[in-house]
């Protein structure tokens, strides 16, 4: 008799243990955001100026931006963009980034991109947003990873 | 049979949330506008939108919103700076806010004026160089069933320093609608008759008509992108039936001295073909022409040519070249 009792109170108290410490774990997970890593090489995969997609009309095929664990980049074929030449790079911020600050070496002065990071059709994408001349005029780079295994 | 004690009993409560769904709507009638058909430059300008409401509501429910109006007009008039749009209703008078950049029009998650580009677009004109600007009124209004209104939104606006021909856009909206896609009731938009802007320097710029050749973006810099278009449509040319086009192109620096040349009938120069006899070519100007790194550009002159280079087209279908000044303002 009484073990019919103690049974399901024995099993319903470890479902409530169980239960509560997921809890936890998925808090935790909540709360920490990511670092963000953006070393790698990155391949444009669309431009649009002004909001129009310019990415089939451009060749696009050889510009690469390389980030570098040491905080270095470099750049591969030249393309219309906000540095031209290599220099060092960060993030305004390592978990909630708002912009790209590059430091060309051959510059005196920073030159900064509005940074977004989604993830668009399962790929990871870096999103650089800009002026190239004119303000008026606001330039979108899209990239992927070229390694994205690295 | 066991005893009732020998028996766990479960309880099980079931609660049931029931929510009163009452049908609201509240289209906005169609949406027209005033504007006069031509201004001085710099002239201080009264355009004048006319809507309504027409609020269908299942009583006793009511409708509250604040009223949304957007302008688009050309980016060098600097609308963000001096028009004022105000309001006249029944349900009262305002002068309307314009909507922070920082704010995002929750469908599109964009701002409200990048959102309405999105959705409107520039309307009937030919070359973008607009700006969508939006407002709202500072105060709710709360609409009962069958409170019919007409209200007016005036928006008093500088017309820039620029000849132009222009058609300008409005935009009259409900602000707890948001600018969704699919909705027609609560969002009404209307572009202008051709609207005139005379008595300045410089050349016309003509956003309404078609034009032989026009470069995009209208203002740019040589670091800048930028976009040749031909349309052969336009008037007859003696490049009317050829199915291959190419830029001849000199630039030259703020002196007025060239610094480069690019004549040649090869891919480097052939236009695309975008079908309806137009062409384009987009190009960076500082790699076509090979600039030095502090080496600058402020003017182009072209032709469009046959596969020959014999046979070219000029400003206005004429032996002049075509001319493109980087600008900012």
């Amino acid at each position: 008799m009484k073990t019919h009792v103690i049974i399901p109170v024995v099993f319903l108290a470890a479902a409530i243990l169980t239960l509560s410490s997921c809890e936890d774990e998925i808090s935790d997970v909540a709360t920490t955001e990511a670092v963000k890593d953006i070393t790698g090489s990155w391949k444009v995969v669309q431009l649009t100026r002004n909001g129009e997609d310019l990415s089939q009309r451009l060749d696009l095929t050889n510009f690469r931006i390389s980030f570098n664990a040491d905080g270095s980049y470099t750049l591969a074929e030249e393309l219309p963009f906000i540095a031209d030449a290599p220099g060092t790079y960060k993030l305004s911020d390592p978990q909630y980034p708002f912009a790209l600050i590059l430091q060309p070496e051959d510059a005196s002065e920073e030159v900064e991109a509005t940074f977004q990071f989604p993830v668009v059709k399962g790929k990871r994408q870096l999103s650089l947003s800009f002026s190239l001349g004119c303000e008026s005029n606001a330039y979108q780079f899209n990239f992927e990873r070229q390694n994205p295994d690295l | 049979m066991k005893p009732v004690t020998r028996t766990l009993v479960y309880l099980y409560l079931v609660i049931g949330l029931f929510a009163t769904l009452f049908l609201v709507h509240c289209g906005l009638t169609a949406l027209t506008v005033t504007v006069p058909e031509k201004a001085q430059v710099n002239e201080r300008v009264t355009f004048v939108m006319h809507s309504g409401a027409e609020p269908r509501i299942e009583e006793p429910g009511t409708y509250t919103t604040q009223l949304v109006a957007g302008i688009m007009v050309p980016k060098s008039w600097n609308a963000r700076e001096n028009a004022v749009l105000t309001f006249k209703s029944p349900k009262g008078n305002g002068t309307m806010r314009m909507i922070p950049d920082a704010e995002a029009e929750p469908v599109s998650g964009v701002s409200w004026h990048q959102a309405a580009k999105r959705m409107f677009g520039i309307g009937p004109n030919l070359v973008d160089d607009f700006e969508w600007i939006v407002y709202r009124s500072t105060q709710s209004y709360t609409f009962k069933n069958n409170e019919d209104i007409s209200f007016d939104v005036n928006v008093e606006c500088n017309v820039g320093s620029e000849n132009m021909l222009v058609r300008l856009g409005f935009y009259v909206g409900s602000s707890i609608e948001s600018l969704r896609p699919e909705d027609t009731d609560y969002k009404k938009v209307a572009f202008s008759d051709v609207f005139e802007v005379t008595g300045g320097e410089g050349d016309l710029t003509d956003f309404v008509n078609p034009q032989l050749a026009v470069v995009q973006p209208v203002r740019s810099l040589d670091n800048d992108i930028i976009t040749l278009n031909f349309d052969s449509g336009v008037t007859h040319t003696v490049l009317d039936n050829e199915e291959a086009v190419y830029l001849s192109i000199r630039c030259f620096d703020e002196t007025g001295a060239q610094v480069a040349e690019v004549s040649e009938q090869t891919d480097r120069t052939r236009l695309t073909a975008i079908g309806g006899k137009r062409f384009r070519l987009d190009l960076w100007p500082r790699k076509y022409f090979n600039l030095e790194r502090d080496q600058h550009i402020s003017r182009l002159e072209y032709y469009y040519t046959d596969a020959t280079g014999t046979q070219r087209v000029g400003y206005g279908n004429t032996e002049e070249p075509f001319t493109y000044t980087f600008r900012c303002q």
